[in-house]
């Protein structure tokens, strides 16, 4: 027939080649899901591998020292005796620093870009602030050790030593040498590494804040600022949260900068202008050091702790995100 | 009218609290980068480029250490970027329905903001312990450990940006899966993905921490990935934290350069980004 | 100058006075009222965003204690026209106003108006309910705080007052203390308008306030707009004519940002003055 004819004449391909090509495009579409999955499986294998690894390695750690290596503030590599207070205390204090000074500030940029700023400063300023978190940690290590510690320890150090070092009880937090180096100075350079990070978010879920929310908040004759303080920021807590969370995760794990200008001492102090040491200074100061097998695995143990804290935080930070992307689904 | 005057007084004095706080924030920016451009670029030199790490006390430069931190990140990007890709591609193509990508997009964003210097404890466990030695292998896979989530993240959510009537207009047409996601999906997405990887590169350029057990160091000219081998971050701790004004001088130079670099990585990658946009 | 035509047409109380808009040298004709006081009154008032013109040369009056409706196909500019009203544009920079719009004979396009004070006189209800995230109580408060130092009871009161105006009382009395969002569509919308009230402004904008709401919510929210009509001077924009003929006094049609015609709403919906109008509100265009 007709039909026939006009197959053979027009269609290069064969009833037989079609089949063939469909066969090998099958082999191929599992070949490629295949590839995709065991990617997708290789990530997470990663996280279980981290976390078997390291309970492996912390394992006579842990033996030896049971419970007692959370609470004891012992490091003493010569009598072999480990305790990870130490580095729990000033990784807590430093985040806590960093906490402190970055969420204020990280509050007021977001503030600035979304409500306040020009149009044509908004990406600029956005940018800019951005650029500070893909500076290399060294760099900021080496900044703070150099440059900020000698003008900290000769102009600021002394004279918050002298105004707010008679204090009852505060005055405690703000004694002793004016070396510079010390826990508020790694709080400080924590703080300005992960401003970046709270601030993207804040600005990210303050710009989902429906338009109409405002407009009847500023049509009441509300301010900027009552409008931000009274309805965006409730609106928005929870993502607010998260990425603060998001950049307590990044304070706990940050180690070179913190390396540079912490001191490095294994002691508890009270004051925040003594040296301290966190986990990861301890870490990056000591692993390569350690040949004894406890004294390591001591190191791996401090890791282990580390990883978990994190990963608490993280995973907490996530789910509230993930709350508030749930709620904006519904929304709209 | 009190109660007036107070409000608008708040506003005025919150408004400009936060402006200050935003010339806070960017004043850190404009410190550092004048802090590396007045200590580091007096010392950039040719030599930097050509001659190796320098012993104490003569000159020298950093031509090992760039070469080195070159091959690695090259080498870990390598590694990491495709496998980034693929799990990327499986999170927003292949598991949209399934139980596991949530799992996996979960523990993606832990990897992606977890410590690095944990990165450098596993890979020295798993690589360094078993082979014996400190090497530029064990130094690239930590790397492609940090490279991959970020290229993952990326990956999903360009893909995502992918409208779904370009795949069902390729599905229509009869073609297999796997040749929609290649040769529609990617090509769609092409921009992001590169972007999401150049990202990955700055992000590692200045890893310090997963270095330091890993790569270690290597005083001499060497291109062998199964030894210590020198790399920029390491020297520049290594230097910065010496004694030598040599050493010093070296490491604020490498410091400049290494800032730049990834200065320059993520500005092209967001100008990459932005052009493509109208387009879409 | 038209201003001299509209002063001497003052005299003339509620009459009927086609009058010819200096504009309108084309086909967008405009029938003024004018009012022995108009609350509002506007004046030759152009509007863009960016580069785009919304409104072109548009002069009325809006009476007080009357309720005055804007009808028009989508994009006529009839919400555009009501957010000049309490300048909520401002919100965007690329958007921007020309002419005069006096309250009370003040021009609150002026430069020197004060934004928060001329909120505080002409409240605004939006498409969407907008509760604030926080408790019913809080949502009526919050507006209340920003204007009066008020006491734990004479709070209450004027919370308690605002919700019964509202016709909301009876159906929250009792979880005043819920967060606002939890409530119905309808109920959301009426805590807006409770919200809008509290203040005691003296005009009250509504834009589209029912759009978004099921009939009988619907049917609620115009009972209101009628009894609060007592107390305030109202403008309400929508896009559905059955609802403008029912709730308003006054209407105007509006059509490519130009004010086509604008007189009582009775004459205007039977006995329209121009074959624009008519065409419209028998439904030939859209």
């Amino acid at each position: 027939m007709k039909l026939t004819g006009e197959l053979d004449l027009n269609s290069p391909v064969s009833s037989h080649s079609v089949a063939l090509n469909l066969r090998k495009g099958e082999r191929l579409d599992v070949l490629f899901r295949g590839s995709a999955l065991f990617s997708a499986l290789l990530v997470f294998v990663i996280i279980v591998a981290i976390v078997v690894s390291l309970v492996i390695g912390a394992w006579p750690a842990l033996q030896k020292f049971g419970f007692g290596f959370l609470t004891s503030s012992q490091w003493n590599p010569v009598t072999q005796q480990f305790g990870a207070l130490v580095a729990i205390f000033g990784t807590l204090v430093t985040s806590a620093i960093a906490l402190l000074i970055a969420i204020p500030v990280s509050f007021g940029i977001a503030l600035f870009i979304t409500q306040l700023a020009p149009t044509w400063l908004k990406h600029p300023v956005g940018v800019a602030v951005e650029l500070l978190a893909a500076i290399p940690s060294i760099i900021y290590g080496m900044w703070g050790l150099f440059v900020f510690v000698p003008l900290f320890a000769d102009y600021a150090q002394p004279w918050i030593t002298d105004h707010l070092g008679d204090w009852p009880v505060l005055g405690m937090l703000f004694q002793g040498p004016p070396m510079g180096i010390g826990m508020f100075t790694a709080g400080l350079i924590l703080a300005i590494m992960i401003l970046p990070f709270i601030a993207a978010i804040m600005r990210d879920v303050f710009e989902v804040v429906p338009v109409t929310l405002k407009e009847s908040a500023y049509a009441l004759g509300a301010t900027t600022w009552e409008v931000t303080w009274h309805i965006v920021l409730p609106y928005t807590r929870v993502g607010v949260a998260g990425g603060i969370m998001l950049g307590l995760g990044r304070a706990l794990g940050e180690t070179m900068a913190v390396t540079f200008v912490i001191g490095n001492a294994h002691k508890i102090s009270g004051s925040l202008f003594m040296p301290g040491s966190t986990i990861s200074s301890t870490l990056a100061n000591e692993f390569t050091e350690a040949v004894e097998k406890l004294y390591s695995s001591s190191l791996i143990a401090l890791g282990l702790i580390l990883f978990l804290i994190t990963f608490v935080i993280l995973a907490l930070a996530k789910l509230m995100l993930m709350h508030l992307a749930a709620r904006e689904g519904t929304r709209s | 009218m009190n109660l007036y005057r107070r409000r608008l007084f708040i506003n005025y004095f919150n408004l400009t609290v936060s402006t200050l706080m935003t010339v806070f924030g960017l004043f850190w920016l404009v410190w550092l980068l004048w802090t590396l451009l007045s200590n580091g670029l007096q010392w950039i030199s040719l030599d930097v480029f050509t001659q190796i790490t320098p012993p104490p006390g003569s000159t020298g430069g950093l031509a090992n250490a760039i070469v080195g931190s070159l091959l690695m990140t090259a080498m870990g990007v390598a590694m990491g970027a495709p496998i980034g890709v693929l799990a990327g591609t499986y999170l927003n193509e292949f598991g949209r329905a399934s139980f596991f990508a949530p799992v996996v997009r979960f523990v993606n964003d832990i990897l992606l903001s977890a410590p690095s210097i944990i990165i450098g404890i596993f890979i020295y466990e798993v690589m360094v312990v078993s082979m014996g030695h400190f090497s530029g292998w064990a130094g690239a896979a930590a790397l492609a450990l940090i490279v991959i989530p970020v290229v993952v993240r990326t990956t999903e959510d360009m893909l995502r940006m992918v409208p779904n009537s370009l795949r069902e207009a390729a599905a229509a047409l009869g073609a297999p899966q796997w040749k929609i996601v290649t040769h529609i999906v990617y090509r769609a997405a092409k921009t992001g993905i590169i972007t999401g990887i150049m990202l990955g590169v700055a992000r590692v350029s200045g890893e310090t921490a997963p270095l330091l057990f890993t790569a270690l160091n290597n005083q001499f000219w060497s291109l062998s990935l199964d030894q210590p081998i020198a790399n920029l971050p390491v020297v520049i701790f290594q230097f910065a934290m010496s004694p030598y004004d040599d050493w010093q001088h070296l490491a604020w130079a490498g410091a400049l350069l290494i800032t730049f670099s990834i200065l320059c990585l993520n500005i092209l990658a967001r100008v990459f980004l932005r052009t493509r946009k109208p387009g879409h | 100058m038209n201003r001299d035509s509209i002063d001497m047409l003052n005299d003339s109380t509620f009459v009927e006075n086609a009058m010819v808009n200096e504009h309108d040298s084309s086909a967008h004709t405009a029938t003024v009222r004018n009012f022995q006081s108009p609350k509002l009154r506007v004046e030759n008032l152009d509007f863009h965003y960016g580069k785009f013109q919304a409104l072109h040369g548009i002069s009325m009056d809006i009476p007080e204690k009357k309720v005055t409706a804007f009808i028009g196909p989508s994009g006529c500019g009839k919400s555009t026209l009501l957010r000049i009203f309490n300048r909520i544009y401002e919100l965007y920079p690329d958007q921007r106003s020309s002419g005069r719009v006096l309250l009370d004979g003040d021009n609150i396009l002026s430069r020197d108006q004060d934004l928060n004070r001329l909120r505080a006189k002409v409240g605004m209800v939006f498409q969407k309910p907008t509760p604030f995230p926080m408790s019913v109580y809080d949502n009526i408060a919050f507006g209340l705080r920003l204007y009066e130092r008020l006491s734990r009871t004479r709070m209450n009161d004027r919370v308690e007052w605002a919700l019964k105006k509202a016709a909301l009382w009876d159906e929250v009395k009792d979880k005043l203390h819920q967060i606002g969002t939890q409530l119905s569509g309808g109920q959301q919308q009426r805590l807006c308008i409770a919200r809008g009230i509290a203040v005691k402004p003296e005009v009250l904008l509504f834009d589209e306030p029912a759009s978004e709401l099921d009939p009988i919510s619907t049917l609620k929210i115009e009972e209101l707009v009628s009894e609060l009509k007592d107390d305030y001077t109202i403008v309400i924009v929508t896009h559905n004519m059955q609802q403008a003929a029912r709730v308003s006094d006054y209407t105007a049609l509006m059509y490519l940002g130009k004010l086509v015609e604008y007189s009582d709403t009775n004459t205007l919906f039977t006995n329209p003055g121009k074959k624009q109008t008519e065409d419209y509100i028998t439904g030939r265009y859209g």
